[in-house]
């Protein structure tokens, strides 16, 4: 029976892989992927407390959390789709240089 | 080794295996299909914590709908280009050994704490394990419409607002359906 502290280290395994994407990756839809990991491995970690100590507020937080990284999915290739379509240009290290 | 343990290691490897290809491999395409995989796995996990409604929206919501749009959105862009998928130089570097630091910094925590009783409030309970009633989707909802019901109310709110700023960014002057 696996107990609290397995999904924990996994959840922190699995934040610990989305960091590192959003660090190393130069594709800006890769990155917002890398965030969308990063935000399930804190929704693992909620419900397993939620599972722990039998309380369900745990999961009302994750359909919250779940509700904003679907808005912020939507907003973020919104805005990669406009700046393609005007720079013809995925990569971050582009950004910089915006002006403007 | 009991069931549960065996079905846990499964698919906590599955999940770090897909979870890693996300962020490796080259074509975002590969990416994408590597995260609705890694959904996929967590919803299974979700399953086996007893969190039955979060594990059905994790596959309606993310592996579902999120991912539709992340590959939607892939196949308007021109990748062809994607020779230099990962970021150099110095800096960058700094940044990739500090993050690595950060993240075994953070499992290291993990793991000190869980050898404290901190992690779960009654751990006398908890131990004894499934002692403990487990919240159904019932409970689940009646405290998502009684006691959330406003912030519940105020996420309906801001998804017609992003919504409505979704299709502004479009329209704008130079956007994907500008008016001009």
């Amino acid at each position: 029976m696996p107990g609290i502290e397995h999904y924990l280290i996994l959840s922190a395994l699995l934040f610990g892989l989305g960091m590192v994407g959003v660090m190393v990756r130069k594709n800006v839809i890769v990155i917002l992927m890398s965030i969308e990991l990063m935000l399930n491995a804190v929704n693992l970690s909620f419900v397993a407390f939620s599972h722990f100590n039998a309380d369900v507020k745990g999961q009302v937080m994750v359909f919250f959390v779940m509700t904003v990284a679907a808005a912020e999915a939507g907003v973020g290739l919104a805005l990669a789709v406009a700046v393609y379509k005007k720079f013809k240009e995925l990569n971050i290290r582009f950004f910089e240089q915006l002006r403007g | 080794m009991e069931m549960s343990s065996i079905l846990f290691y499964l698919l906590a490897a599955a999940t770090l295996f897909f979870g890693f290809r996300t962020i490796t491999v080259a074509n975002p395409i590969f990416s994408a299909l590597n995260l609705a995989l890694t959904m996929i796995t967590l919803a299974g996990i979700f399953f086996m914590l007893d969190a039955y409604f979060i594990a059905g929206v994790q596959l309606a919501v993310y592996a579902g709908a999120v991912m539709v749009l992340f590959v939607m959105v892939l196949m308007l862009f021109d990748l062809s280009g994607e020779a230099r998928a990962f970021s150099r130089g110095m800096m960058s570097g700094i940044l990739k050994v500090g993050g690595v630091s950060l993240f075994g910094i953070i499992v290291i925590a993990t793991i000190m704490g869980s050898f404290s009783n901190i992690l779960v409030i009654d751990s006398g309970e908890a131990a004894a394990g499934q002692a403990l009633v487990q919240p159904t989707t019932r409970d689940l909802a009646v405290v998502l419409f009684s006691r959330y019901l406003l912030a519940f109310e105020l996420l309906g709110l801001l998804l017609l607002v992003v919504a409505v700023g979704v299709v502004a960014v479009s329209r704008i002057k130079g956007g994907t359906h500008a008016r001009d």
